[in-house]
């Protein structure tokens, strides 16, 4: 269990990836929680809130935009599922404000169409509920630094997505294929494989994984591949 | 209750499978018969009241399909249904209406007589979007202007060619058919009763506005006059061609008179009987969701809950009774439907057996899927033996399953975070590793390579041909 929790924190500035680390050295990552489940907004701060500090939490989209533009956490904790027209209607309405604005994905549903259409609209990354503690931590650390965070599934979808039917006629090849590398990267991703252990398996560093993965977010979000969204509504995992 | 219902079901779904080829055939010779065959299967259909896990593939009927449908969906669903691609039946359509229409008149009858296609989510995901919770903004379907052009002027073309060869109607009658066949599809469009759902929702979901609000909406209050519109001009085409054609203002106003008193006096009978129907309709279908609802709920939830009452002392057990629990559960709601003879259903079964017999979590991730053969089994085989293993003696708390299913290839990975051990120092007559693993695969043609080290956990990775 240790050796699993601190294995996905390997992150390059600090020598020891503790989960309390940054909580000594810098000022804790400010996060606003949005959940329509109250309870599961309690026992979420009662998790994480120790390592961050949670400035503010809303229960529908109305109230999660008006909170969030006000208090500008570093990052946003977003149900996928919302009143008021989810969660991807909180995001579109507050990158219109404020476009830096970054939001962490989570949710009960694995339905593909959901996943791939938050992070299209501009999530940074997607991360089930049943995420234990300090790995949910760890991911809210790594989307306040600038980078994806990819759950197993989530880069199983990206892969099944991009795969076979690529289209070669398609305008922008570069947004509509990953590179060799990038694919390399997210099976292994898919594989249960943190990024530090990903990093070892093919000799580059964090970085250099962390740059793959934005990367591929970036291509996830630009792509206006009409397969992308054919695939994720065709799918639907009904 | 429910069991004496499911027990009734299973002896219930008798062979209504008649061949969907016959079908087909009949179709070809005259589209409109497909309904009259359909019937008796509908009803056969009926008695079963959910046919819930039953393949959808091995349904007879036909349905009109709204994706990437141009005017009903009727060609759409015809050609999914028959197996044929959906231009073959678009000009087969075009081609019929120039010969005394027939096409049109068998579209019309067809696009009353199907049935919409039902796109029924999981219960999860149907009510979020009821809810509001999910982002409702659809992509839009796309229309080919360009095809339809093209079949509209192949149309028109065989019409004008039927017409100077003398094959079709005479002169005299054809405009006034064409009028009023025009006029007529325009307004029925207003049967479509997937139109009706849609302006029900701009109406804001008050059912007492709808016929106001969406109905008047301006794009159906145009087609209405100009359908009218045009049913009249044929009228008055067939009125001049007797030469009566003095009469004619005094004949239209006295019909107009006629209609509109009619209307004045049905009005509101006619709207009262329709909005109490629509909402007994509905009061139906949400009376018939709850009861599902509960019914599941208490089969699933209602026992796992008692169950964990019982075992609270042994924090295992209760674990893996909430670990079930949520699978099926989330299956439930968001699940894909997995038919049965894939890789993907082969695979979610055994991590669910290893999950329920071992206590650990199984996480499957899946790219692709292929339909399974005897060495796909085997490979399934092989990967449940690792999952096994990997529970029994690696320690992890979790273990991540990944498939890969391309062209040529199957390739799984099943890791563990466990203690892991050394790979060369396996005795060969550990069975396991051995023996359903690697001699396995390797008798049906594909590999198995075990990596791992004291500490640094365990993968195993099988790969076999397609």
């Amino acid at each position: 269990m240790n050796e699993t929790t601190s294995q996905p924190g390997g992150l390059g500035t600090t020598g020891q990836p503790d989960a309390q680390s940054p909580d000594v050295q810098r000022k804790p990552y400010s996060v606003v929680i949005v959940d329509d489940h109250a309870m599961f907004r309690t026992g979420v701060k009662a998790e994480i809130g120790r390592s961050v500090a949670v400035v503010g939490e809303a229960a529908d989209a109305d109230r999660a935009i008006a909170v969030v533009l006000q208090t500008q956490p570093d990052v946003v904790l977003l149900d996928v599922h919302l009143p008021g027209g989810g969660g991807v209607e909180v995001i579109r309405k507050v990158h219109e404000k404020n476009p830096d604005q970054k939001f962490l994905a989570l949710s009960v549903s694995d339905a593909a169409e959901d996943v791939i259409g938050v992070i299209r609209a501009g999530a940074r990354g997607y991360v089930t509920k049943s995420i234990s503690g300090s790995e949910l931590v760890d991911a809210i650390r790594r989307v306040a630094e600038g980078d994806a965070v990819f759950s197993p599934r989530l880069a199983g979808f990206v892969l099944d997505a991009f795969s076979g039917s690529i289209d070669l006629a398609t305008v922008d090849e570069d947004l509509d294929r990953l590179s060799q590398r990038e694919r390399e990267v997210l099976r292994l991703i898919a594989r249960g494989y943190a990024y530090k252990e990903v990093a070892r398996e093919l000799f580059i560093s964090i970085k250099t994984v962390e740059t793959h993965v934005s990367s591929v977010l970036r291509k996830l979000q630009l792509s206006n591949r009409h397969q992308l969204t054919r695939w994720a509504t065709d799918r639907r995992l009904v | 209750m429910t069991a004496t219902d499911s027990s009734h079901l299973e002896p219930d779904t008798h062979p209504s499978a008649a061949a969907p080829r016959q079908n087909g055939e009949a179709t070809g010779d005259g589209p409109a018969s497909t309904a009259d065959i359909k019937s008796p299967q509908q009803t056969a259909n009926d008695g079963v009241a959910d046919p819930g896990p039953a393949d959808p593939d091995d349904k007879p009927r036909a349905t009109r399909v709204a994706e990437g449908a141009w005017l009903g969906g009727v060609c759409t669903g015809l050609a999914r249904h028959l197996g044929w691609p959906v231009m073959a039946v678009r000009i087969a359509f075009v081609a019929l209406a120039t010969f005394q229409f027939i096409g049109v008149i068998a579209y019309g009858a067809l696009w009353l007589l199907l049935q919409p296609e039902s796109t029924v989510k999981a219960p999860g995901l149907e009510s979020a979007s009821r809810a509001g919770l999910r982002d409702k903004s659809r992509p839009k379907r796309r229309i080919d202007w360009g095809m339809l052009l093209a079949l509209i002027a192949l149309g028109v073309g065989l019409l004008w060619i039927m017409q100077n060869t003398g094959l079709g109607i005479s002169s005299k009658l054809f405009w006034p058919v064409a009028f009023a066949c025009a006029g007529a599809a325009l307004v029925w469009r207003q049967a479509d009763s997937e139109q009706q759902k849609r302006w029900r929702d701009e109406a804001g979901g008050k059912a007492w506005l709808a016929p106001f609000v969406a109905r008047g909406g301006w794009p159906a209050l145009v087609r209405v006059i100009v359908g009218l519109g045009l049913v009249g001009a044929a009228f008055g085409i067939v009125i001049a061609q007797q030469g009566q054609i003095s009469h004619l203002p005094e004949v239209m106003a006295m019909t107009m008179l006629a209609l509109a008193g009619l209307a004045i006096v049905l009005a509101p009978w006619l709207h009262r009987s329709r909005s109490a129907l629509n909402q007994a309709r509905a009061e139906k279908v949400r009376a018939d969701a709850r009861a599902d609802m509960a019914a599941h709920l208490h089969d699933s939830v209602l026992q796992t809950l008692a169950m964990i009452q019982r075992q609270a002392d042994d924090p295992r057990a209760v674990q893996q009774l909430a670990r079930r629990q949520e699978r099926e559960l989330r299956n439930w709601l968001y699940g894909d439907e997995l038919h049965e003879a894939t890789l993907k259903a082969a695979l979610t079964l055994a991590a669910a057996e290893v999950e329920d017999e071992r206590g650990v979590p199984v996480e499957l991730v899946m790219v692709g899927d292929c339909d399974t053969t005897d060495s796909i089994q085997a490979l399934v085989r092989a990967a449940r033996e690792a999952m096994v293993n990997a529970a029994k003696h690696s320690g992890a708390d979790k273990i991540d399953v990944y498939a890969e299913v391309d062209e040529e290839t199957v390739e799984v990975f099943i890791r563990d975070r466990g203690k892991g051990f050394d790979v060369d120092s396996v005795a060969d007559d550990r069975m396991g590793v051995k023996g359903s693993i690697i001699d396995r695969m390797a008798r049906h043609g594909g590999t198995a390579t075990v990596r791992s080290a004291p500490d640094d956990g365990t993968e195993v990775r099988l790969e076999i041909k397609r």
